[in-house]
Formats: C-alpha cells, structure tokens, sequence
C-alpha cells in the first residue's frame, strides 16, 4: 500500500464531490432545524428530487427544468410534512420517517410505469448538469486535478453555504426564524406569525431538498437507482446536528463524511475490508456527535454547580 | 370619550372547564400605576394576557383607547401600544440583547438588518431611563434583573404607552426591586401608563396609585392607594380575615427525622444554587422553609428527595444516610413527597384518579401479586382515600385530566399522607388551589404532624408558614438568612430575611416596618 497514492491532490476533489450531495442535505435539514423542526425526511425529499431530476431531463432533454422541477417536487413533499406537522400537529420525527417510506414506494412505482424500469434506469437521452472546464487549468499540475471539471451544482453548493449563512444571521426573516425556533413564545410576543415562518422554513427546505436528489442523480451520477440516496440523508442531519445547524459548520461536518469515503475508497482498493470501510463515516458520526455533546453537557453541569463560583 | 386608556368588563375566560375569570373588570387610566392584585389562580395574569392577546377571551368588552377590539392578537396589542413584561421572560437566550430588543420590528437596509441603526435607537432608550444594558451580550450571559430591563426596553422600542408587569418582582432580589421602581417612576412621569401585578402588599403599596382586587377569577374592587392599606388589600384578596387561623396544636417535637448536614446543590439560576444548608426536622413538628420564589427552595427539596445530585455535604433520614441514594430508595426510607408543581411531578394527569393514588405502592402488597396487578385491592383503597380526603367525584376510575386544582392536589396529599413514613415533605401544598382545598390541606398536615411525623413545608406564602410551623427558616440566595421559632416570627421580620436582610431578631417587631432601608 503507498500512502501517496491514497493521499494526494485529487483526494481532495474526490473528498468535495462525495460530500456535495451530503452537503445539500445537511442544508435542506439546516433549514428546519433553525425553527426547530428535525427534517427526518430529508433523505425521502432527495429521493424524489433524485427521480425527478432524472425523469423530466430524460423527456425533455434540459437539465435546468429538471433541476427546477425537482425542486419543485421537493417543495411538494415538504408540504405535506408541514400540514401534517404544523396544521395537523403531527409528531415530525414519525411522519418524516412516513415521507421517507413513501419516497421510496413512489419512486419504485413511478420508475415502473413511467420509465418501465426496475432496479434502475440509465439512458443516453439522460442530459446530465454540465461540468464546468477550465481549460488552461489542463496543463497546471496540482490545481488542474483539485478544480477542474466540477459539476456546476458543485459549485454552487459553495455559493449556497454562504447565501444561507447569510440568510440566517443578517436578514430579518434568518433573525426571526432562530428566535421562531429557539422560543417560539417569544417571537409570538413579538408579533411574529411563528406557523408562517415554519411553513416558509419547510417549504424552503424542501426546495434544497429537492436539489440535493437532482445533483445526486444529474451531477454526481447521471442514472436514478431506487434508494440511490443510500442514507445520505440521514447523514446530512448528523451533519447538522455537529455543526449545530450553522451552514458552515454542517458543511464541514459533510466534508468529514465526504473525507471518510474517499479515503475508504481508496483504501480498499489495497485490501482493507469493505465493511470495515463502508463503516468508518458512521463511526465517525457516532464520535463527533458524542464528543460534541459530551463537551456540552459537562459545560452546563459546571454553570449549575454550587462548588464552583 | 373615555377617560381611561385601557377598559375591560364584564370579562369570562374559560381553559376547558376551568373558569379562570368569570367577571372580570380592569380599568387603566393614563400615566397611573395601577396594581391588580390577588392569590395565585386569581386570574390577574390571565387577564392581562387576555389584553395582550395571547389567548382570545369568552365574553366582555375590551376598549383601548377608547376603541373596542373584538378580537386581539400581540401584533395588534403591539400597534395599540400595549407592551408586557411577562413573569417567564419572552427573551431567546441564544441571541443577544439588541436582536432580542428588535425582534419583530427590525429596521432593514435593503435586504439585510440594519444593526447600526438598531444600536442608535436601543441606546436612545437605554439613555433616557437610565438603564443600565449590555446589548451587545446574548441573553443566558446577563442577570435576572439585566434581563427584565431589555423586557422593558424592548417594550419601549415598540412604542408601548401602556406596559404590562407580571410579578415583576418574583424573581428580582430586594436591590433590583428599588431600581425596577425606579423605571416605573420614570416611565409613569413620561406619561407611561403601567399595570403592576402582584401578590406582594408592601411593594403594592409603595408603587402603586389605584389598586384593584381580584379573587378566584373574580373582580373584588379597586381602590385607591391613598385610602387604604395593607390589611385592607388582604381581607379583599383572601375574602376573609388574613389568617386562617387554624388552632396551631403544640408540638410534641420527638426525636430528629431529618438532618441535612452542609448540603451543597447546583441550581437552575445563579441565586437558586444551594451553599452548604444546614437543618433538622424533629418527630412532631412542622418545620416552614420561608422564602421568595427561586432562591433555592426547589433545588433544596430536589436534593434531599433524590431528584437532584448532591453535590457536598450529607442527607439523614432517621439516622440512616440517604444521600444520593434513588428516590426510590429514599421513599423506601420512610420519606413521603408532595412535589410543588402537581401537574409535572405529583400526578400523572392522562391516567386514573386510581392508578394515581397507587402509583408509588403499585409493586407493593396489596396491590401487586407477583407481576399482576390486584385491580380489586386498588379500587378498594382508592374508594377509600376518595371518601376520607374528600375527592371529588368519588369515582377513582375518572382520569385526573378533568380535576380541578383543589381535586387533582388532594390526590397528591391522599396518597403521599396514606403512606405514613418517617417525614413528609410538602412543597407548596396549596398552591394555586381553591380555599376550601386550602383549609383541608394545611388541617391534613396538622394531623399528620400530630400522628408523630415530621413535616418539612415549603412555601411562598408567608401567611402558610405563619399558621402552619412549629419551626421557620427562610432561605435566601441558596443560604438559610434565618432561623426563629414560630412565636417570634411575623411577617415583617420573616419579610425582612426573606429580602436578605439580617436577623435583628426580636427586635424585629416594629409596627409598620418597612422591607429595605
């Protein structure tokens, strides 16, 4: 096994491209976790979005209306979470599993009677979300191999991390939406119509929902599999969880993951067990979590103490 | 045209079937302080909350400014000029004091918020009042007394002419208390019109122009300061004379129960943090633990009942250790609890009136067999303690959903009295239950103190403890400020600890004494 050949300039693009989809998840989750609302569904709106994106650039050829539908088709799940959850009261946890169950089942459905495929469908008519070449970066020897040929959701992703930090802590509708989650009486007392801006966090969320299945399915790939998404949903509310919901930190939480898998590709390929692989991100997972919230909880015991002034 | 800023009759607010006010009757004149006063559950805050619009109201006229408002929601109570500082602070802790301040009324430049102009205004208002506030600090990193001035602030902002206080002192400590006073002066002589709620007759007196009264949802009278005073204000609010006057038996004080040794605890707030208490309950006797609100009274009973780590110094219970042990264990011990908060930790209020009553005996003879339940022995002990404690309905099969305060309390004191034990403890056993409620309560634990236990009340009701204990400490910022018998105590020196304020001890009997200097 030569360590330069896991470790060297294109682990770094392969780290980036493993956690792009990661990284719009974590966001899509992001979004609701900031009015407190655990979007368990993410990985079910993805799915759909996935599907989506697939099937409008196969019959129409144009990946732009194929994202723009999927994120529309995204929103439209998301609805439903939110009618449940906020008119109907549901408990969130249970019905975004719900979407998440029934993500899979459409899907599988639709793949049948609109694609007339099962298992999968890849076809050349499929227009992927182009890649973005730089061509006098071909001949630079480090920089070439890092930059060169994103997809241009991989790109954008970047753009979208900054937007939504943005978003929450400088717009009026970011300040309202944390006080909205962290005490909802509060923004009531304040006038603020808290069921709005749960809806609006919702409804936005699964727009980027939406647009995670589409890059999965357009941008990092350029086929629908049924449950392509492979938990990469769940990964990315840990992921916010870690970063505490702030998008840049859940977008380094992501490139933790995105790092665990490249490395774990590459390492396999020299006889390290799969399985030992396949596990690493969910280990890391588990520690980063558990540290995180080890490192807090021994905080708040040493404020309430009495020995302690 | 009215006189008055704010005009609310005939008022009817029901939560379920609770009545919590049945007639109620408030008028605000502008640039008066005007106190409503009552028990807990007299419904003053429900009220207030109604003008605010928090919840709607059943029946009545609400008129501000003389324009009557059908239905009210905060927002629109905002645009009114009506502002509230409510008891739990609506403050987000994780963001800091200005964004708090702004929150719903942000100034905008372009997309974003203007923060600048933000600090410019806050700062104007922080200026003008003499306030003094950290805006730049999140909330959970400033104090108490800090907080309730960016309540006030932030009302300000908003352009409220009228400001709502909901016990604004409950959590204030005696030197805070003279600077929110010194607000109110301020705000009254620039036209504000202010609602002070309390139960406090001292501080009632002190800031108050008109007084209004309300007992058990209902409208007593309004007075005004002038002509009245603080006996006055008692008899209006309890309906009757102060003191319940049950005959105080004599205790037969026997051997210690309890003795809580150096006893150090964390707490919830800075001032509820427990530093190293010192106490003992004999065989017979009632010990009150006197105190405002939060300085460590619950903290303390957490303790010594299992409910929260111990952190340095030791629990005896009959002269065994009981210190960290499980509550479990504790209550195997022979300690029985009445929590004081019924709804949280006293009952389990989706299920039955029986399953409630056995729920601490339910893997105990009679009433378990091996792994199944004796339904018949539970129904059987329950009917029982219905008929002695006087529940109502009778029936132990009703869910405790539906009880009233009285009701749902008397299951809690059923089933921890029927136990015997060692030491009872009773924490705010009368809270915010009907007087008939209150007079079998506090004659329960006169009787269970005659049958030979020790009880350890706790309570924020001076006139409870006065009538109640044998013994009375009073606990201030997690420390014990006083010890005395129950014959040298009254409220004015009661009071006095209770404030922080040092034990001049028997001279403490002056007619009229004032709570600071």
């Amino acid at each position: 096994m030569q360590f330069s050949n896991i470790i060297n300039a294109s682990l770094i693009y392969a780290t980036f491209r493993a956690s792009t989809p990661i990284i719009y998840a974590a966001l899509c989750a992001a979004i609701t976790q900031q009015a407190n609302i655990l979007n368990i569904g993410t990985e079910g709106i993805m799915l759909v979005g996935a599907f989506t994106a697939v099937t409008v650039s196969y019959l129409t050829g144009s990946w732009v209306l194929a994202i723009l539908i999927s994120m529309l088709a995204g929103m439209a799940i998301a609805l439903i979470m939110a009618v449940g959850h906020i008119k109907y009261q549901a408990e969130i946890c249970a019905i975004g599993m719900g979407i998440n169950m029934f993500a899979i089942a459409i899907t599988k459905y639709l793949l049948n009677s609109i694609l007339g495929k099962s298992g999968s469908f890849s076809d050349p008519k499929i227009v992927g979300i182009p890649k973005v070449h730089i061509p006098f970066l071909d001949n630079v020897p480090v920089l070439g191999d890092i930059f060169n040929n994103w997809a241009i959701t991989e790109w954008f992703v970047i753009i979208l991390v900054i937007v939504i930090t943005f978003i929450f802590y400088k717009t009026v509708w970011g300040l309202r939406l944390r006080a909205v989650g962290r005490f909802e009486m509060a923004a009531q007392t304040a006038g603020i119509n808290v069921n709005a801006m749960k809806y609006q966090a919702i409804m936005i969320s699964g727009l980027i929902g939406g647009l995670a299945g589409a890059h999965l399915s357009l941008g990092y790939s350029n086929l629908f599999t049924e449950n392509m998404t492979n938990n990469r949903g769940f990964m990315g509310v840990a992921a916010m969880y870690f970063g505490n919901a702030h998008p840049v930190f859940t977008a380094i939480g992501c490139l933790i993951f995105g790092f665990a898998d490249s490395v774990g590709a590459r390492v396999q390929a020299y006889g390290v067990p799969s399985q030992f692989v396949l596990l690493m991100p969910y280990v890391i997972t588990v520690a980063v979590l558990a540290i995180s919230m080890a490192s807090k909880k021994a905080a708040e015991k040493k404020r309430k103490s009495s020995l302690t002034t | 045209m009215s006189d008055y800023v704010v005009e609310m009759t005939g008022i009817v607010k029901s939560f379920g079937e609770v009545q919590a006010v049945k007639n109620g009757y408030f008028t605000l004149k502008k640039g008066e302080i005007h106190s409503l006063i009552g028990e807990n559950g007299a419904g003053k805050s429900t009220m207030m909350k109604l003008l605010y619009g928090m919840y709607g109201f059943d029946d009545g006229v609400v008129k501000v400014n003389g324009e009557e408002l059908t239905s009210i929601t905060p927002k629109l109570a905002i645009e009114k000029g009506i502002g509230m500082v409510h008891q739990e602070f609506m403050l987000v802790n994780e963001l800091t004091v200005l964004e708090n301040i702004i929150l719903g009324f942000e100034p905008k430049k372009g997309m974003t918020i203007d923060f600048d102009t933000a600090r410019k205004n806050v700062n104007h208002y922080i200026d003008q009042y003499g306030m003094d506030i950290q805006i730049g600090k999140r909330i959970n990193q400033i104090s108490v007394g800090e907080a309730q001035r960016v309540e006030i602030i932030k009302i300000l902002t908003r352009g409220a002419n009228t400001i709502i206080l909901d016990e604004p002192t409950a959590v204030l400590t005696p030197q805070e208390t003279r600077r929110l006073f010194e607000i109110l002066e301020n705000l009254r002589r620039d036209g504000k019109s202010i609602v002070f709620i309390s139960h406090k007759l001292n501080e009632v007196m002190e800031i108050s122009d008109r007084i209004s009264v309300m007992r058990q949802g209902e409208y007593i009278g309004t007075v005004d300061k002038k002509d009245t005073n603080p006996a006055e204000l008692a008899k209006m609010m309890i309906g009757r004379e102060v003191f319940l006057n049950i005959e105080k038996k004599k205790a037969k004080a026997g051997e210690v129960v309890l003795k809580v040794d150096n006893l150090w605890t964390s707490g919830e707030k800075e001032i509820s943090k427990i530093h190293g208490v010192d106490l003992e309950v004999r065989a017979g006797e009632i010990v009150g633990i006197a105190g405002i609100d939060g300085n460590g009274q619950s903290e303390f009973i957490e303790a010594i009942t299992g409910l929260r780590q111990v952190e340095k110094g030791k629990v005896y219970l009959g002269g065994q250790d009981i210190t960290n042990l499980s509550p479990r264990k504790i209550r195997d011990a022979g300690l029985t609890h009445i929590p004081e908060d019924r709804n949280t930790r006293g009952l389990n209020r989706t299920m039955s009136i029986m399953d409630n009553l056995i729920a601490v005996q339910v893997d105990a003879k009679p009433f378990s067999k091996g792994m199944l339940l004796d339904t018949g022995a539970a129904l059987e002990h329950s009917k029982e303690l219905a008929e002695k404690f006087d529940i109502r309905p009778r029936d132990p099969q009703m869910s405790t959903e539906s009880l009233s305060g009285g009701n749902a309390q008397k299951v809690v004191v059923a089933r921890e009295v029927s136990i015997g034990g060692k030491l009872l403890v009773a924490s705010q056993p009368t809270r915010g239950v009907d007087i008939g409620a209150i007079e079998s309560i506090r004659s329960i634990l006169q009787d269970v103190k005659e049958e030979g236990l020790g009880v350890l009340l706790v309570s924020a009701d001076l006139e409870e403890i006065l009538s109640l204990s044998d013994r009375i400490v009073v606990m201030y910022e997690g420390k014990i400020s006083g010890r005395m018998d129950a014959d040298e105590a009254n409220e004015d020196n009661l009071g006095l600890l209770m404030m922080g304020g040092q034990d001049t001890s028997h001279a403490g009997v002056q007619e009229g004494g004032r709570d600071h200097d």
